[in-house]
């Protein structure tokens, strides 16, 4: 009896090892999984990926927004920087960064940027704050995924948007 | 040899147990959360960085690459306002007015957390989008047949699940404090095909 005892014991609390680092193991998984699929798309990390408007045949990332255009880059700053630019339209636009465990650490979006044109650049901790008049990012995982968020404001600007999320580009620097 | 037998039942008892009830509560919980403003759900640490183990999980499954509450604020719907599970083969009506944020939408996932094949490719409407009642309102129908006005599709005659999530882009900052305390769309069943 006391050896049953001891048994489930054990087992419950190798269940609860395994119930935190699934827990701990999917955000990780998950955006393993989304990074490969972005840089397969775009050819390699640092590079941008523009995939077309959601649909139902859509299967790479959940839940996506098809009221949105997308343009999508897997950051790697290991090695060296990251330089991210974009046009900036009136309309609803944003860049947002995320870490490899999903948090969203960065965003801006066309309202913030007194421009019609971004520039940063997204670098590893330790880095300075800036790189010239360039704002510098910095990044807490050294890989993640940068998503550029355009809104289809009707279907007549469509094509404009979509010409425009186009010119968006991660690069290294 | 029957000690590690033993030794193999526990492990598959404990990964089993232990991994099966992670996914079953991040699966269930899906994008929404534990702040309910009638049948919508949320959470504010969607995105953040100060989100707790079990958010991220819960946004990894059911809403990667979210933005903070800063930016956008999520809510998600997976029953009516009577409490019963939404359905692709009932018909709904969304009723209501523009929620307090610079742009919004709504959209409906099937059970897996994408978009649901239908003939009109439509899957959601916006703030720019959307038909307007007389009084500035909105009144969307959600079902398996085409009604006049708005109308997402829900895929068919089927008793499969479906989710709706409301978007709020740039939401006044009174959203992000308070999300209960906002006016959202109400979602009516009208019927069931049987």
């Amino acid at each position: 009896m006391k050896t049953w005892s001891i048994w489930i014991a054990a087992t419950l609390t190798l269940a609860a090892v395994f119930h935190i680092l699934t827990i701990f193991g999917l955000p990780y998984a998950i955006m393993d999984r989304a990074m490969a699929g972005i840089a397969s798309s775009a050819g390699g990390v640092n590079a941008p990926a523009y995939p077309e408007r959601a649909s139902a045949a859509s299967r790479g990332i959940v839940r996506p927004s098809p009221d949105l255009l997308y343009t999508a880059c897997v950051y790697d700053v290991s090695e060296q920087p990251v330089r991210l630019t974009s046009p900036v339209p009136d309309t609803y636009w944003s860049l947002s960064v995320f870490a490899s465990n999903t948090d969203n650490f960065f965003v801006v979006n066309d309202r913030q940027v007194k421009s019609d044109r971004i520039e940063i650049v997204l670098a590893p901790e330790g880095s300075p704050a800036a790189n010239g008049d360039v704002p510098v990012i910095i990044a807490p995982t050294t890989r993640g995924i940068v998503l550029f968020r355009s809104l289809i404001t009707s279907e007549d600007s469509r094509a404009g948007i979509d010409a425009m999320r186009r010119q968006a580009h991660c690069e290294p620097l | 040899m029957k000690l590690a037998l033993k030794l193999l039942a526990a492990f598959t008892v404990a990964l089993t147990l232990g991994a099966g009830s992670a996914l079953l509560y991040v699966r269930a919980g899906g994008l929404g959360g534990d702040i309910a403003a009638g049948p919508w759900k949320t959470n504010t640490l969607i995105g953040s960085t100060g989100a707790d183990p079990y958010t991220r999980a819960r946004v990894a499954v059911a809403g990667l690459l979210a933005l903070n509450r800063d930016e956008a604020v999520y809510f998600t719907a997976s029953q009516d306002d009577a409490g019963d599970t939404l359905r692709a083969g009932c018909t709904y009506k969304i009723m209501g007015s523009d929620p307090p944020a610079r742009w919004w939408s709504i959209t409906l996932y099937g059970a897996d957390n994408y978009l649901v094949a239908n003939r009109q490719d439509r899957y959601s409407y916006g703030g720019d989008t959307v038909a307007r009642e007389a009084d500035g309102g909105f009144v969307i129908a959600v079902g398996p047949a085409e009604t006049e006005g708005n109308w997402i599709p829900s895929g068919g005659q089927t008793n499969d699940t479906f989710s709706l999530t409301l978007r709020l882009y740039n939401p006044e900052e009174r959203v992000a404090r308070d999300p209960t305390g906002i006016s959202l769309p109400h979602i009516a069943k009208e019927a069931c095909s049987s």
